[in-house]
């Protein structure tokens, strides 16, 4: 298992600390539209539960009164439709205002709860994100750590080294793919949670073509290792009731250039 | 102690809060008649609880800027002395103005970046136009690197046009200060007896403290009455000072200002009969920081203009904690907008607002007296 902060946090982004309404789920940002520079972070799908559901509220009481009162306490009254305000309209008001979560911002909050709870330190202050020679890049990289660490940093031979046998995965471990998707230009992973048996759990933000506009978002699934000697496509991956090639996860992971499962050298 | 400049700034205070009040009607059927009012299309945070400010005329700082000009034209005839800040004054409402009526009339502006200039310049047939680019882009760099710090706006006058017209109000004020007003004010003074001989390097200090001054009243004309009550406290103490320091020409022109700003005020607490706008907001902003500078407390305007100050300091630290650390130092700036969403009424923030402001100043008079 992961720390018992880190499942509060993967816990958070599944059900968004809105004040009066559980069950809102992070929905799935990624940045790589809209091209935001220097932005705040929780705008470019790196923030915290906490930071979305803020960024929500200003978003609301700036342009959309009645969502929020003033108090900021969330949806006691929809004042555009009267109607009461469900976990899913929360959801579209994210998604239309681009507010959500993408994997490696998932990942690394996640990740950074984890180890300041089990070994009292913030872990992006000790990845490498950018190469030693990039001085400016070194700089931005220190003064805004989250929002400088990608799929390929996990993927960095300095940060990670590879786990070769399932039976040596442990949570905090990473299911990484590089160039993946349809036209193989972008990465993904999947943060490992925990280990039962023959269960790898993982959690993950990404968004599925068949759940549409509005429906994509911070999602657990499993792996189960039905075929201990072969690659992890001889897996049998479940998620949301899916599995084979009906889970875009493992689609996602059967197009990717490379998939491997590797290990945080500060997890070692 | 000599009562009679006390009574002369008097009679110019209720003098010009008459005449003030007198015209106020007219101004507000003129703005209303031309359709001067703050469009709701065009501005996004005029929705929910704000949606009542949109139709809300804007120009209403015409009152103030006219009021003064003409008073002090017509009645105060120490021009030596006041010519000056009028004229500054005028300069930096008339970019306020322009700025307030393309944001009403103009259409959006589309603005190249450098990277597009640098594509323009290599693919253009023509020599002459490559040359244009090629001049244009220190400019356009510069506008790039100050809308990294800035809101994006569409229509209207941009940033950096607004400091490079703004610049040209302080510069005027820094040649009046160095040339015309004498030595004397090429030295800073400082509360209790102290000093700090300057030289020609008084001239870059007074163009920043014109063009931040101006800036800072402009940031705080964000809600119904808060710039019109903190400038009226502000040039309330001025008047002070310049009346206890016998400044007879400074002191009927910071009371014609009050005067003006009280019937102003009064159309401007909410529910807002007009709003400033940014003729009001730059000129009074000039104003403020060139009376402050005329009576030798350069120093002391971060007192007589606390809130605005704080305010734009408040915008300032909100921009760079969002470029550098991308996270929220307040809710939303400039500050009062952080208590807004923090649940404060409107009317709390602004009266709170005047409170602290009023007593900054008296801390201000305090030490300019000392």
């Amino acid at each position: 298992m992961l720390s018992p902060k880190a499942e509060q946090v993967i816990h958070d982004y599944l059900n968004l600390p809105f004040k009066g309404i559980p069950g809102a789920r992070a929905p799935y940002f990624n940045n790589a539209r809209q091209r935001e520079r220097g932005q705040l972070r929780v705008l470019v799908g790196k923030g915290t539960p906490q930071e979305i559901v803020e960024e929500a509220k200003i978003i609301s009481i700036q342009y959309h009164a009645g969502l929020f009162d003033k108090q900021g306490d969330c949806c006691l009254h929809n004042a555009h439709t009267g109607k009461p305000v469900t976990p899913d309209d929360l959801r579209r008001f994210l998604i239309d205002h681009s507010l959500g979560i993408e994997c490696s911002g998932f990942v690394t909050q996640v990740l950074r709860a984890h180890y300041r709870e089990t070994k009292g330190f913030d872990f992006v202050k000790k990845i490498t994100a950018t190469p030693r020679a990039e001085i400016v890049r070194r700089l931005i990289a220190w003064l805004r750590p989250v929002e400088n660490i990608n799929v390929a940093t996990y993927a960095n031979d300095e940060n990670s080294t590879l786990v070769r046998g399932y039976e040596e995965i442990k949570p905090g471990d990473l299911v990484i793919m590089l160039k993946t998707g349809p036209r193989q230009e972008h990465d993904h992973i999947l943060l490992i949670t925990d280990v039962q048996g023959k269960t790898i759990h993982y959690a993950q933000a990404r968004a599925w073509s068949r759940e549409g506009k509005y429906d994509h978002g911070v999602a657990r699934g499993t792996i189960s290792i039905t075929h201990p000697t072969e690659s992890l496509l001889k897996q049998d991956w479940q998620e949301l009731g899916y599995n084979g090639d009906g889970n875009e996860t493992y689609i996602e992971a059967k197009q990717a250039n490379t998939l491997c499962i590797k290990r945080l050298r500060l997890n070692t | 102690m000599n009562f009679q400049p006390l009574q002369q700034s008097l009679v110019y205070l209720i003098g010009s809060t008459i005449a003030a009040f007198l015209w106020a009607p007219l101004l507000t059927k003129f703005l209303y008649k031309y359709n001067i009012t703050r469009r709701g299309e065009f501005d996004p945070t005029l929705q929910g609880e704000r949606r009542h400010k949109a139709g809300t005329p804007t120009m209403g700082g015409l009152l103030v800027i006219v009021t003064v000009t003409v008073i002090t034209v017509l009645f105060n005839w120490q021009r030596r002395y006041t010519y000056v800040p009028i004229g500054a004054m005028g300069i930096a409402a008339l970019l306020g103005a322009a700025d307030d009526l393309l944001n009403i009339f103009g259409t959006k502006r589309r603005l190249r970046n450098v990277r597009h200039t640098i594509i323009l310049m290599k693919v253009h047939k023509r020599w002459y136009m490559k040359l244009w680019y090629a001049l244009t882009i220190p400019w356009i760099g510069f506008r790039d690197l100050v809308s990294m710090f800035g809101s994006k706006q569409g229509r209207g006058i941009q940033v950096h046009e607004k400091l490079l017209l703004q610049f040209g109000a302080g510069a005027v004020t820094a040649w009046w200060v160095y040339v015309k007003l004498g030595a004397s004010w090429q030295t800073i003074n400082f509360p209790f007896d102290g000093s700090l001989y300057l030289g020609w390097f008084i001239i870059p200090v007074i163009i920043f403290f014109v063009m931040f001054t101006a800036n800072a009243v402009n940031v705080a004309d964000g809600m119904d009455g808060l710039a019109g009550g903190s400038l009226i406290a502000a040039f309330l103490g001025l008047t002070v000072v310049s009346w206890v320091e016998g400044r007879t020409a400074f002191a009927p022109l910071n009371a014609t200002v009050v005067g003006a700003l009280l019937a102003y005020t009064y159309f401007n607490v909410k529910p807002a009969r007009f709003q400033m706008g940014d003729v009001g907001s730059l000129g009074l902003g000039t104003l403020l920081a060139i009376n402050a500078i005329a009576l030798n407390k350069t120093l002391l305007i971060p007192f007589f203009g606390f809130i605005f100050y704080v305010e734009i300091f408040s915008v300032i630290l909100q921009v760079l904690s969002r470029r550098l650390f991308g996270r929220r130092l307040f809710k939303m700036s400039p500050l009062h907008h952080h208590f807004e969403i923090m649940g404060w009424n409107e009317e709390k923030v602004v009266m709170r607002f005047w409170i602290i402001q009023a007593f900054m100043v008296m801390v201000g008079v305090w030490l300019a007296l000392n």
